[in-house]
C-alpha cells in the first residue's frame, strides 16, 4: 500500500539523518548531545507504549530508567559482567519491578497506579542515599566500563536500539495487542464484557515497557560511565512524558521526534542561561496550546495524507 | 430439553437495599425470554450478576453445566455470555470496524478466524456499512445500538444479553432492530434475554417473559398470560407508571 511505502520512506530517511548528521557536522559535542537525544527517544518510546496507549499515566518511568542502570552499574563494577551481560540483566530487574508494582495496582481503578509508580521511584532514590554504603549513595557507582570505545560507535549502537525498540513497539502497537490496549483506553468494562482479560493486558504492557526502559537505563549507564540516584528523580519522568506529548501521544514513533526535539533545544538554549529553563517552558506551554495532539505525529500524518491526494 | 442457563435463589443486597431477591428461572437454548420491570426492579443488577460485573451474595448460576459464581466477567464472557449495556459503552477514539473487531478478540488467538471480514460482514448485517472507518463517537445514538449488538455478536456468544436495545430509538429504527434480533435468532439458534420498556415491539419478539418487581419474580409466562396477570397489572398501573398506557396498548 501506499501509505505505508510512505512511512517506511520516512522512517528509513529518519534514519539515515541520524546516521549522517555526526559524519557532516562531527564533534564529540553533538555526538554526545544526539547519544543522550536518542536515550531519551528509547524511554519516550516505552512510555508511550503502556501509558499511551491504555491512557495509564505512569508517573515514574525513573524507577525503570534507574533500576536499569543500577543493575548494570552493579554487575559491571562488582563482578565485572560486560555490557552485554549487563544489558539483558537490566531489562529482567525493571520487569521485576513492574510486576511487583502492576500486580497490586494495575487491576484497581483510579489514581493507584500512577502514584505507585511515583512512589516507588522517590522510594528508590532515597534507598540509595540509606543503603550508601552498597550504592555509593550520592556519588552512585563509578568506573563502570564502555559498552563500545568509540563515542561514533556508541551513538550509533544507541540508534541502533532506538530503532529495534520503536520498530518492535510500533509493531505490537498496530497489531491486535494494540487494538486491545486501545480498547482498554476506551472502555474498561466493555473490554471484560468481550472476554478480554484487562488486567493481563495492562500488567504485560507495563512490562514490556519497563524492560525497554531499564535497557535504556542501562545503555545510559555504559554511556555515562556511572550511575547516580538523580537517575531516579521525578523530573526526569517528568520530562518524558512531555516528550509524548510533543511528539504525539500513542502514536510510537512520534515520541522519539519529541525526545530528539526537546534535548536539542535544551541544547540550544543553553546559551541563554538563567534565561533557559524560562525560555524552554514557554516553548513548551506554546507548542501544547496550539498543538494539543502533539508535534511530530500529526504533522506527519498530514504530510502523508498530502502526499496520498498527489498522488 | 436441557436448561442452557440455570439460574437459583440468586440474591444481591446493596446496603439496605434488596436488589435482587430470591431469583430463579432457567432458560432452554434458542429461547427469546425477556425481562419486564419498573425501574428499578433490579433488571440491570440480575444482568450485571449473570456476568460477573457484581458478585451475587448468594444462589447460583450455572451455564451450560458450568457454575459462574466467582467467574471474572471475561471469563464468562469466554463461556459464551455477551451483553450489552444500558447506556451504549463503546470504545470510544476507535473507528466503527475496530470496536467490532474488539468484540471477537477475547477469543484464543487460533480460533478467531478472520475478525476483520466477519467484523464487515456484522456490520453490513447490523446496516452500518459505508461507516467502518467513522470514529465511533460520531456515530448517531441509534446507530452507537445498532454498534454494540454487533460488537457483542463478533464474540460468537451462545447467550446473547440485551439492555434496553429499544431505548432512544424511534419506532422505524425499533422495527429494523428487532427484525436484526428476530434474524441472527432464527439463523444461529442463538439464544436471547431482552430488557425493555417498549412494549409493543417487545411482546412481539419475546417467546416467554419473566416479570420483575423490587428484585422479586412477580410473574413469568407467555407475552399474553403476563399483560394480564394481576401483580404485573399493579406493579404498572397501580403506581401510576408511565409504561401504563404502553402496557395497555400492547394488551
Ligand atoms: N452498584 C450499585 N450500588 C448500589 N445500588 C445499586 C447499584 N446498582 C443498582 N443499584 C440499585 O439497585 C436497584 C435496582 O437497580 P437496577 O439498575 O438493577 O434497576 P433496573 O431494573 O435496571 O432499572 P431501570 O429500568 O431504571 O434500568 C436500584 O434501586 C438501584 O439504585
Ligand atoms: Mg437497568
Amino acid at each position: 500500500m501506499f501509505g505505508k511505502r510512505i512511512d517506511y520512506a520516512g522512517a528509513v530517511g529518519f534514519i539515515v539523518f541520524m546516521a549522517a548528521l555526526p559524519l557532516v557536522f562531527g564533534g564529540n559535542y553533538l555526538i554526545g548531545v544526539l547519544t543522550v537525544s536518542v536515550i531519551y527517544g528509547i524511554w519516550a518510546v516505552s512510555w508511550d507504549f503502556m501509558s499511551g496507549l491504555t491512557g495509564r499515566e505512569n508517573f515514574g518511568h525513573s524507577l525503570f530508567i534507574g533500576v536499569g542502570a543500577y543493575t548494570a552499574g552493579f554487575l559491571n563494577t562488582a563482578f565485572g559482567f560486560g555490557g552485554w551481560w549487563s544489558l539483558p540483566a537490566a531489562m529482567v530487574m525493571a520487569m521485576l519491578f513492574a510486576v511487583i508494582i502492576g500486580l497490586p495496582t494495575l487491576r484497581l481503578k483510579g489514581p493507584y497506579f500512577a502514584l505507585a509508580m511515583l512512589s516507588g521511584a522517590v522510594i528508590m532514590q532515597r534507598l540509595m542515599l540509606i543503603f550508601w554504603e552498597q550504592t555509593g549513595g550520592e556519588e552512585g557507582i563509578n568506573g563502570i566500563e564502555p559498552l563500545i570505545r568509540s563515542q561514533l560507535g556508541f551513538y550509533y549502537f544507541a540508534l541502533a536500539a532506538l530503532v529495534l525498540v520503536t520498530a518492535l513497539l510500533l509493531a505490537l502497537a498496530r497489531s491486535h495487542w494494540g487494538l486491545i490496549l486501545r480498547a482498554i483506553r476506551g472502555d474498561e468494562a466493555t473490554c471484560q464484557a468481550a472476554g478480554i482479560n484487562v488486567t493481563f493486558y495492562k500488567i504485560a504492557s507495563l512490562v514490556i515497557s519497563a524492560a525497554f526502559a531499564g535497557a535504556g537505563g542501562a545503555i545510559y549507564a555504559h554511556y555515562q560511565l556511572q550511575v547516580s540516584p538523580q537517575l531516579f528523580a521525578v523530573v526526569t519522568s517528568i520530562t518524558i512524558i512531555t516528550m509524548v506529548y510533543v511528539g504525539g501521544m500513542a502514536s510510537i514513533y512520534g515520541p522519539v521526534g519529541g525526545a530528539i526535539l526537546l534535548v536539542l533545544l535544551t541544547e540550544l538554549l543553553r546559551e541563554f542561561g538563567e534565561w533557559r529553563l524560562m525560555i524552554y517552558s514557554c516553548t513548551l506551554i506554546l507548542i501544547l496550546f496550539f498543538v494539543p495532539h502533539g508535534l511530530i505525529a500529526p504533522t506527519w500524518r498530514r504530510f502523508r495524507s498530502k502526499l496520498r491526494r498527489a498522488q | 430439553m436441557s436448561a442452557l442457563l440455570e439460574v437459583s435463589a440468586l440474591n444481591k443486597h446493596f446496603g439496605g437495599l434488596h436488589a435482587v431477591k430470591d431469583v430463579s428461572f432457567s432458560m432452554a437454548a434458542a429461547e427469546i425470554v425477556g425481562i419486564l420491570g419498573p425501574n428499578g426492579a433490579g433488571k440491570t443488577t440480575l444482568y450485571n450478576l449473570l456476568t460477573g460485573f457484581i458478585p451475587a451474595d448468594s444462589g447460583s448460576i450455572v451455564f451450560n453445566g458450568r457454575t459462574l459464581r466467582g467467574l471474572a466477567p471475561y471469563r464468562i464472557a469466554g463461556l459464551g455470555i455477551s451483553r450489552t449495556f444500558q447506556l451504549c459503552r463503546p470504545f470510544v477514539g476507535m473507528t466503527v470496524l475496530e470496536n467490532v473487531i474488539v468484540g471477537g478478540l477475547g477469543a484464543q488467538a487460533g480460533e478467531r478466524g478472520d475478525l476483520e471480514a466477519r467484523a464487515l460482514a456484522l456490520l453490513e448485517k447490523v446496516g452500518l456499512s459505508g461507516k467502518e472507518q467513522l470514529l465511533v463517537e460520531l456515530l448517531s445514538y441509534g446507530d452507537q445500538r445498532r454498534l454494540e449488538i454487533a460488537r457483542a455478536l463478533a464474540a460468537r456468544p451462545a447467550l446473547l444479553l440485551l439492555d434496553e436495545p429499544f431505548a432512544g430509538l424511534g419506532s422505524g429504527e425499533i422495527t429494523d432492530l428487532s427484525a436484526l434480533i428476530r434474524s441472527v435468532h432464527a439463523e444461529q439458534g442463538l439464544t436471547v434475554m431482552l430488557i425493555e420498556h417498549k412494549l409493543h415491539e417487545f411482546m412481539r419478539l419475546v417467546g416467554r417473559v419473566i416479570a420483575l418487581d423490587f428484585g422479586e419474580i412477580i410473574a413469568e409466562g407467555s407475552p399474553e398470560e403476563i399483560v394480564r396477570h394481576p401483580k404485573v397489572i399493579e406493579a404498572y398501573i397501580g403506581r401510576g407508571d408511565e409504561q401504563a398506557e404502553e402496557q395497555a396498548d400492547a394488551a
